[in-house]
This record gives C-alpha cells, sequence and structure tokens, in this order.
C-alpha cells in the first residue's frame, strides 16, 4: 500500500458500490465529528484506470462532498494488489470496528459475500455469521438473504420497527406484491413484535390454504371496509383486523364459539357472571364465575344460576359445547 | 438399488469390531468411511448447514448407545395410549415425511444405527423375563421406520428370529417403506406383526417424501400376509383438507382391494397433531407444506390438534367406511381424549392399561386359536 496522501474528490468514483454495504446510514454524528475535529481515519482506495474505487470509507467521501471539500485523505491500493473478497472482508472489518451495521447492512453483506463475491455459503455461515454476532446457523443466513432480496421500504419497516427474523421469513414468503400491499396496512397499525407475528402468520396460512395472494386478502371489502373507519385508533384498528383474519383462518371455530355466545347471550345472566368454556372446546365442562358486593346480588347471582339447569341453551353448552 | 442414497458412514471407532458394524460395511462396500473418535464435534458441524435433518439422513452413523433402549412410549398426557414399548435400535430415518416428530426433537441429525445389538437383545430379554403378561408389544418404529435400513442391514432378520422364540413378545413393525423381501422367509411364529402407515396418494406424494407408494405398501402388506404374518395399517396423521372424504375413502378401498381383513392384528386412527416446536422447523424444511392449514389448537398435552368437531368427524367417518369393510376390524384411536372416544365409538377404555388389555385380547384370538 502506497503512503497516505490526498486525492481530489473528483478522482473518486462515488457510484461504484462494489465494497458498500451501507443502508440508511446515520451520518450525523460523523458529519459533526469531522466539521469538528476532521478526519480522523483516512479512507482506503484502490486505484482503477480512470481513478479510485472506495473500500472503506463510503460515508466520509460522502460528507466530504457534501461540505464542498476539494480533496480528502486516503490509503492507496494498486490496482491488482489484493483481491475483490480480500478488499471487501477488510472493508467489513473495517465497519466491524468503527461502527458496526445495522440488520439490513447485514443483509447487503451476506448477499454480497455469496452473491457477488461467490463465497460458499456455508464458509459464509461459518466464518462471516459470527464476525456479525449471529448464530452460525445456515437458517440465518437464508433469513439474511431474503431480507437482502427486498423492497427498499420493507427494508425500512424492517429497520425502523426492528422486526425479528422469524417476521422477515415470513415477509420473504409473501412476494414482492403481498409485501407492497402489506406495507400501509403495517404502518397504520403499530403492531410489536408478536401481533406483527400473529397476523403475518395469519395471513400466509389463508394465502397457502387459499391458494390466493396476500393482496388479494387485503383487497376484501371487509377489509377496506375496516381500514377505512378513520375514528379507530391504530390498536383498536390492529384488534379488528386480527379478528376478521382470524374469523377467516379458522371458520368452524368462529362458528363454534358464535353458537357458544348466542346460547350464553339467551340465558340472560347477570352481567357479573361470566360463562367460559373449556380452552379450544378440547374436553368437557364449562367455567362459572361470578362477582359481588353485596349480599342482595349475591342472592341474585344464585337464584339466577339455580335455574340454568332447566335451561335447554346451558343443557346444550354443557352437553355439546 | 437402494431407494435412498447413503454418501457417507461416520463410524465410531468404538463400534468398529461390532459384527452389526461390520455387516453394514460389508453391506455398503461403496460408500465412504470416516472414522469418528467423537459425535459431538461433528453434530455440531452439521447444525451449520442450512437444512441439517436433511443433511443428516444420506449419513449413516454407526455408533454404540449407552442406556436404556427400551422405554415405554411416550405417549402423551390426558389422553389415552395404547401401552407400546419403543426399542432403540436406530434413530432418524432416510425417508423424510414433512409432519415426522423427530424433526423437533432429535438433537443428532444423523440416520443412526446403535451397533451393540447384543446388549439390546439382552435387555429385551430381561424385560420380557420381568413383565409375564400374556403379550406385550413392542417396536423399533417410533425412532425410525422399522425398515429404513433394510436394504443393506437387514434388522428384521435380528428381531423377528429372536420374538419367534418368546411367549409374551409381540413386535410391531412399523413402516412406510415396501422393502419386505427380508422377511418372507423368516421363521415369525406370529409373533411379529407388520403395519403400514397409510395416507391418500395425494398426500403421500405431497408430504411424505422417500416412502413407498400406497399401492406398492399394499402389495407388501399382502405378501405378509401371505407369509402368515398379521399386519396392521395406522391411518396416521389423517391430514384434513378439502376433499379428504374421497380420498380417505379411496385409501381403504386400495387396500382391501388387496388384504384379507381378517388377518389384520389392528387398524389406528390419528388426525395429525403436533408439539409447538416442530411448526417452525417444517415450514422451514418444507415452506410449501399444506399439514398446518387445518384448524389446529392446543390441546390438554401441549400438542396442537385439529378441532375436537373435525377430529370426531373424521375418525366417525373413517370408522363406518372401514366397518362396513368388516365389522370384526379392531380399530383404536392414538393419543386420543375419552371424550373423542366416546363420541365416536360410543365407549371409550377407562384408561392406557384397559386399551393394552384389549390389544391382548385381540392377539389371544389370534395365537391362541
Amino acid at each position: 500500500m502506497r503512503p497516505i496522501q490526498k486525492i481530489p474528490l473528483e478522482q473518486i468514483d462515488l457510484s461504484d458500490e462494489t465494497f458498500s454495504v451501507n443502508f440508511m446510514p446515520d451520518l450525523k454524528r460523523l458529519r459533526s465529528s469531522i466539521e469538528e475535529v476532521g478526519l480522523i481515519q483516512p479512507v482506503l482506495l484502490r486505484e482503477r484506470p480512470n481513478g479510485y474505487q472506495i473500500v472503506c470509507g463510503f460515508r466520509r467521501v460522502s460528507i466530504f462532498r457534501d461540505l464542498g471539500r476539494p480533496e480528502i485523505e486516503a490509503g492507496i491500493l494498486k490496482e491488482k494488489e489484493r483481491d475483490d473478497l480480500n478488499l471487501f472482508s477488510i472493508s467489513l472489518h473495517e465497519n466491524l470496528t468503527s461502527r458496526g451495521f445495522n440488520t439490513v447492512e447485514k443483509a447487503i453483506a451476506l448477499a454480497k459475500l455469496v452473491q457477488q463475491f461467490q463465497v460458499d455459503p456455508v464458509v459464509v455461515t461459518r466464518t462471516f455469521l459470527p464476525l456479525f454476532s449471529l448464530e452460525p446457523h445456515g437458517k440465518i443466513l437464508g433469513t439474511y438473504l431474503s431480507l437482502a432480496e427486498m423492497e427498499d421500504e420493507v427494508k425500512r419497516y424492517v429497520l425502523k420497527e426492528e422486526v425479528s427474523r422469524f417476521n422477515i421469513r415470513i415477509l420473504s414468503s409473501f412476494g414482492s406484491e403481498g409485501r407492497k400491499a402489506l406495507l400501509p396496512l403495517l404502518a397504520s397499525l403499530k403492531l410489536g413484535e408478536n401481533r406483527l407475528r400473529e397476523m403475518l402468520t395469519l395471513l400466509e396460512e389463508i394465502s397457502l390454504r387459499d391458494r390466493i395472494e396476500v393482496k388479494d386478502i387485503l383487497h376484501r371489502p371487509e377489509m377496506e371496509t375496516l381500514l377505512a373507519e378513520k375514528e379507530l385508533t391504530p390498536s383498536q384498528r390492529a384488534e379488528r383486523v386480527k379478528k376478521f383474519l382470524l374469523s377467516l383462518r379458522y371458520p368452524r371455530m368462529r362458528e363454534i364459539e358464535e353458537n357458544f355466545e348466542n346460547r350464553r347471550k339467551r340465558l340472560d345472566l347477570p352481567s357479573a357472571v361470566s360463562i367460559r368454556h373449556v380452552p379450544f372446546f378440547e374436553g368437557k365442562g364449562l367455567r362459572v364465575e361470578f362477582q359481588f358486593e353485596k349480599m342482595e346480588e349475591y342472592r341474585s347471582i344464585l337464584s339466577s344460576l339455580s335455574v340454568l339447569p332447566e335451561r335447554k341453551e346451558f343443557q346444550e353448552m354443557l352437553q355439546n359445547p | 438399488m437402494f431407494p435412498f442414497q447413503i454418501e457417507k458412514i461416520y463410524l465410531d471407532v468404538k463400534a468398529e469390531d461390532d459384527p452389526v458394524t461390520q455387516a453394514v460395511l460389508k453391506g455398503l462396500p461403496e460408500v465412504p468411511v470416516e472414522r469418528i473418535q467423537d459425535k459431538r464435534p461433528l453434530i455440531k458441524d452439521y447444525s451449520s448447514f442450512q437444512d441439517p435433518i436433511g443433511a443428516g439422513k444420506k449419513n449413516l452413523l454407526l455408533t454404540r448407545f449407552y442406556g436404556r433402549r427400551l422405554k415405554p412410549c411416550p405417549g402423551t398426557s390426558h389422553h389415552i395410549c395404547c401401552g407400546y414399548h419403543v426399542i432403540n435400535a436406530m434413530t432418524n430415518c432416510p425417508m423424510d415425511c414433512s409432519y415426522c416428530v423427530l424433526q423437533g426433537y432429535l438433537n443428532n441429525p444423523f440416520l443412526t444405527l446403535y451397533s451393540n445389538w447384543d446388549d439390546l437383545l439382552q435387555e429385551i430379554e430381561a424385560f420380557l423375563s420381568s413383565h409375564p403378561q400374556p403379550f406385550r408389544r413392542l417396536g423399533t418404529g417410533e425412532l425410525s421406520d422399522s425398515l429404513a435400513l433394510e436394504p443393506f442391514f437387514p434388522v428384521s432378520q435380528m428381531l423377528v428370529p429372536f420374538f419367534a422364540e418368546k411367549k409374551n413378545g409381540i413386535l410391531e413393525l412399523k413402516t412406510k417403506s415396501a422393502e419386505v423381501s427380508h422377511l418372507l422367509r423368516l421363521n415369525h411364529r406370529g409373533r411379529t406383526v407388520i403395519s403400514w402407515s397409510v395416507n391418500p396418494p395425494k398426500m403421500i406424494e405431497e408430504e411424505e417424501r422417500g416412502t413407498a407408494p400406497l399401492r406398492e405398501r399394499v402389495d407388501s402388506a399382502r405378501r405378509c400376509q401371505e407369509a402368515g404374518y398379521l399386519v396392521g395399517f395406522h391411518f396416521d396423521p389423517m391430514i384434513f383438507y378439502d376433499g379428504w372424504e374421497g380420498d380417505y375413502q379411496e385409501t381403504i378401498r386400495s387396500v382391501f382391494k388387496r388384504i384379507d381383513p381378517k388377518r389384520i392384528a389392528w387398524i389406528s386412527l390419528g388426525g395429525f397433531r403436533y408439539p409447538p416446536q416442530l411448526k417452525g422447523v417444517v415450514k422451514e424444511r418444507f415452506p410449501g407444506t399444506r399439514i398446518f392449514l387445518g384448524e389446529l389448537f392446543p390441546g390438554r398435552d401441549g400438542k396442537f390438534r385439529y378441532l375436537r368437531e373435525i377430529r370426531v368427524e373424521m375418525y366417525q367417518k373413517m370408522v363406518g367406511w372401514l366397518r362396513e369393510v368388516d365389522p370384526s376390524l379392531f380399530i383404536y384411536l392414538c393419543m386420543e381424549s375419552k371424550e373423542v372416544w366416546e363420541k365416536v365409538f360410543g365407549w371409550s377404555p377407562k384408561n392406557s392399561q384397559h386399551l393394552n388389555r384389549l390389544f391382548e385380547n385381540r392377539l389371544k384370538e389370534f395365537l391362541e386359536r
């Protein structure tokens, strides 16, 4: 490598992203640091026939350009001094020691290793996943590779909402059209990790079972009506959407639950009394609970419960929930 | 020609001198062998593969097993089970059924054959001596397919004659294979039941990779019946989907077109069920699988099953179709609750021991004639 020298920015090819894995880089801190104390670490460039290619320092060069600086200090590698994979590896290590990578940048880096630099996926799994503090499992590599293929707006959502690997895997199964249709809905619901998982799983399974696209589920009139209701809070809307998807996913369970609920309503019990079936109707028996504050209330509740054995609805709830 | 390929044999040096090892090496002379001192680094190494389970199926590990190899079938809590005992002769399976529960809990992904068979046979001997009930049912079909290794190591040749000499032991070999040629010449004395898991051809094609087609399974069962064996059929796991009725009815017709119902020891019915951790593994390995698309909910044992109403409907219809063939068929439900038994049959075994006694009585019908 040649000694550090100052290179005019105009000779550096910013469009060559061979060694870049940047995605939504946070430049504010770096910019203020450069403005305050200047460049601490020179960038690393490789000589090309018509200028220089960036190996390390995309963000620094970009800030220098924005600040209107004419040149930047750089270490220079001769064109054939090292191969591309070696340079990419240097770039990754340099970034790891300085700033680290966000989830999407890890995905881009891993995808470049496999697709651009043709590294065997088993080698990537064993060597590079631990470099990114990831467990060396092929499944994890698969998840990141699928994320690298997704649309930029989905990647931004993944970063912003810190979407888990599990949910990234489901999103990858939806295909581009499905993800594009889904994103406005997700953005309007503000779901936590578990609720997002639940919703994505429901959509995935309905789509697979009915052999329809996710976008076709999302464009159903019931769903569009739900989304058009302006007065709903994100949380209320999320609850309604989930209920609707559950009814599509589990129609027989919904029917049984509705029957149970209709019978319960017909019993016309005091509001302080609740009757519940066993979880998922798996097994026999009912659970009756009530709450009271005064002795009169207690007597009244007992009186209403005492007539239940004669009621057809109650017998049906017990025998055939 | 084997129905599957073994790409490599990992040979635990401690197993090297065992006759079983020598027999396998002789049976697979073309397969490269790597000697290992310790299987743990190997297992760890495979865990970094994209699909360690799939990779493990193509590699045979020959090792010894230290510990008990005969255990009651774990069954499931809050449900009635049949009292079967599991012989741990081998683990994992070259077949690749999407619903296979082994994917969810085996730490060792390799197709594994334990070479210390003398220990195993002694353990079975001791077990049968200390449990003098009329018939104890034991089998190798829980941790692998009982006939999976037959092409290069006929397990049946070691077990069937062994059980033929026992008064109170019944061997059940459960399989989805058609590899029965080794069995046909053996002197079994009625002490071995060979049973086939069956599903409609559509399900076999979509969800049971590497298994024999239904037609071949039935044909093998027929050959075994002709060789004097009692046979069994397990409609398990039954999958619920649009059009299941027609497909299962047709499957029953296919079975009984060739099989004598009077020489069937038992038929089991079991709806698809799975422990929660299985779903993630299966969806990763078989993204297109449709087995999880029914209405499945957690039961009292934590396993997911079809909504009870759906299971009852499936079992009632199946029992009806089977009884049309022969009302005397011995049909039982695998890992089901008393409530479901009652709804399907109008009665229920009191508990698992009771069901086990019913099995004994069934066997007496054949063996004490």
